[in-house]
């Protein structure tokens, strides 16, 4: 056409979803596409199990196959299948699983009766007598060739087993630092920080107050030389501890009958106790262990001084550098210092004046640890928890005291009120006493020889309280008059009390 | 003996003028177990306790807008345990960069016939609810794990209804003004529960519709 406008002809392609229905307004509604499970059916359906990948024979055997075993409801429904294909897209492979399964079950069937050998028995099939013995040198060959081939697989195995026991000890010798710091893991509490490996000596979790916080931080030894031999002590891994926590230390507690000599105070530095170490505890354990308990001690003396300083006594104590002095009685000396060694100065030897060994009381010092441990449990009781549980954290009891209006006599029985101080100060005159005490009675009994005087301790004792029995007898009257005094020395005083018996 | 002293001046500070620090979260039902085994792990070594709680949110109402709020909270499981009376007030609105909501508290125990006594007062109360969990303390720290209940009958605690299938978490201190190193400690607690509950500060203020 020559004059007009080109004409601009656009080409689409046509709507490919179908047109399910026409809206009076206009709108087409589409046939939704198939879904993936729904495109799945549809090729399922397709699928024809009876079409083996043999021939067409199978197929025609499956078919009478089908007609003699199958039930009468598939061919119902096979039938039914002609009339509406799209009944249910599975039907058919529903149909065919279920025929191989009816075929599975008569061969098991078959094969259960058959091995009962009573109803039915199984006879080879005679074969060919021309297909002749094969020679027996091709047997043996043939026999030599699969044997080789087993024993290969055999020996190819146990190599394997045995490189794996190898390494298995190599690795176990080199201890490498995963399984070194798992071993760490199930004793000392670890968190990882960034990439730092850091971890909780102190008592915290335990119920202490102690603003120390006691972290140490993991670090990996990378300093061996793998062309030598490794010795026998290397560890993969190393502990970092705390400056100030290095070395070991130990809680002095001693009784001394001599006034104190002003110049003589904070002088008491001695260390004699190394700790032993078990064979077979790695180098951490020994180190993690020495710094808690230097952690411990630094903590019991911490909360010594504290309350010597607070506390008013009739008799002030005196605290110098690391050394707590009290006079229980007049002219005895109480002294409780803490010992902290780094370990690195060795010029403690030669010191002239070595106080005796036999001056440390370890009694005392356990009891110290033990009453801080104890200390520490109580603020853990499960007393403090408060219900209802918005309530803030306190003794069960003081709570009370609000609603009960406990007056302050009532409150301050409540709240404790004896420190470690005053405690170990009891403790240390309690023995003082019972020594003096035992002095004097053997001293007695010694110088009189008229009546005879025993004395029996008891071992059971506590430590604020012993009892001793006295028994004053005549030399050949013991049955007639004897007298026997039990003595418990209490804090102060000695009390006693008489019994007397008399055989008539 | 010496006469102990007698104070005339008011008593400020100590137990009077501590600041609540809080922070919360939520987990499901099914993270529950997790949490508790988690939550025993980092926190001291104690017994674990459950709690069984019935709350009741009283008010006062002025003629200004806004009224007053006192909560009354008794222990099911303790029935001897004394009430507990609180006071929370509004949200310190200092610096954004503290981690935690920080809000003046205020903590009373009260004997059993705390409702009749707010009742006379003039307090209504508002609704209650019973919530029941576990507890756990890390020093001064204390997280509670708390399952709400909705009372359907007033008055009986027996007939409750769960709320959410979910439970509350709070971690919180009582501490007295002043001190930020308390939301610090709080900060790097909830930093080591991260991946199982998300404690955040939530304004209360804006929770209201």
């Amino acid at each position: 056409m020559s004059g007009g406008p080109a004409v601009r002809v656009s080409i689409e392609s046509s709507c490919e979803k179908q047109v399910q229905e026409v809206a009076l307004d206009g709108t087409e509604t589409y046939v939704p596409p198939l879904s993936m499970s729904q495109n799945l059916a549809k090729l399922a359906q397709r699928i024809d199990f009876s079409q083996g990948s043999d021939s067409e024979e199978d197929g025609a055997e499956g078919e009478p196959r089908d007609r003699e075993w199958g039930k009468q409801e598939p061919e119902e429904e096979e039938g039914t299948l002609k009339f509406q294909p799209s009944l249910w897209p599975w039907d058919s492979v529903r149909n065919n699983l279920r025929s191989a399964l009816t075929e599975m079950c008569v061969l098991h069937d078959v094969l259960s009766v058959v091995k009962e050998k009573k109803y039915m028995a199984l006879d080879p099939v005679s074969q060919d007598p021309t297909a002749g013995k094969t020679p027996q040198v091709f047997q043996l060959i043939s026999k030599k060739k699969s044997l080789a081939t087993a024993a290969q697989l055999l020996l190819k195995g146990a190599e394997k087993l045995s490189k794996s026991v190898a390494e298995n000890q190599e690795n176990r010798r080199q201890r490498d630092f995963n399984s070194e710091l798992l071993r760490l893991r199930s004793q000392w509490k670890l968190r990882k920080v960034g990439d730092k490996i850091l971890g909780d000596l102190s008592y915290r979790s335990a119920g202490s107050l102690f603003p120390h916080h006691g972290t140490f931080e993991v670090i990996k030894n990378t300093d061996i030389d793998l062309d030598k031999k490794i010795p026998e002590d290397y560890c993969p891994l190393d502990v970092q501890i705390p400056s100030d926590l290095e070395g070991s230390a130990y809680i002095k507690v001693s009784i001394q009958k001599q006034a104190p000599d002003i110049g003589d105070l904070g002088t008491v530095n001695l260390f004699r106790r190394q700790p032993k170490t078990k064979a077979g505890t790695q180098p951490w354990h020994v180190k993690l262990e020495a710094a808690q308990n230097v952690l411990l001690c630094k903590e019991i003396f911490a909360q010594l001084s504290r309350e010597a300083v607070q506390i008013k006594s009739q008799i002030p104590h005196i605290v110098v550098k690391n050394q707590i002095i009290s006079q229980p009685f007049p002219g005895l000396q109480l002294s409780i210092s803490l010992c902290h060694s780094t370990g690195e100065k060795k010029n403690h030897r030669a010191s002239p004046e070595k106080p005796k060994p036999d001056d440390h009381l370890y009694v005392l010092e356990h009891n110290l640890h033990q009453m801080m441990r104890e200390f520490h449990k109580q603020q853990l009781s499960s007393v403090v928890m408060p219900h209802p549980a918005s309530a803030p954290f306190g003794h069960k009891r003081l709570r009370l005291a609000g609603p009960l209006a406990y007056d302050k006599a009532e409150i301050s029985n409540l709240q404790q009120n004896e420190g470690l101080l005053e405690k170990i100060i009891k403790q240390a005159k309690h023995i003082f006493l019972r020594s003096r005490t035992a002095r004097t009675i053997d001293s007695l009994a010694s110088r009189i020889e008229d009546p005879q005087i025993q004395a029996h301790w008891s071992n059971i004792n506590d430590v604020y309280e012993s009892s001793v029995k006295v028994l004053i007898t005549s030399q050949g009257y013991e049955q007639i008059c004897n007298s026997c005094q039990n003595i418990k020395n209490g804090l102060q005083f000695t009390n006693s009390e008489v019994y007397k018996h008399k055989n008539t | 003996m010496e006469a102990p002293p007698v104070t005339v001046m008011p008593v400020t500070g100590g137990t009077i003028n501590m600041m609540e620090y809080l922070l919360q979260g939520s987990v499901l039902d099914q993270a529950l177990e997790s949490l508790l085994h988690r939550l025993r792990g980092l926190c001291d070594n104690m017994e674990p306790e459950t709690f069984t709680d019935h709350e009741l949110v009283y008010l006062l109402k002025g003629q200004q807008g806004n009224p007053f709020i006192l909560r009354a909270r008794r222990s099911l499981s303790h029935p001897t345990a004394p009430w507990h009376l609180r006071y929370l007030g509004q949200p310190e609105v200092g610096d954004k960069s503290r981690h935690a909501l920080v809000r003046n508290c205020v903590d009373v125990a009260a004997s059993h016939s705390l409702p009749e006594f707010l009742n006379e007062m003039g307090f209504r109360m508002d609704h209650e609810f019973v919530a029941n969990g576990h507890v756990f303390r890390k020093g001064a720290m204390k997280v509670v794990v708390t399952k709400l209940s909705r009372i359907l009958v007033p008055g009986n605690t027996e007939n409750t209804e769960r709320l959410s299938l979910s439970y509350l978490v709070e971690l919180s201190v009582l501490a007295p003004a002043g001190q930020d190193t308390v939301s610090e400690d709080m900060r790097s607690f909830a930093e080591q529960l991260k991946p199982l509950v998300h404690l955040e500060k939530i304004d209360p203020s804006k929770q209201r519709h």
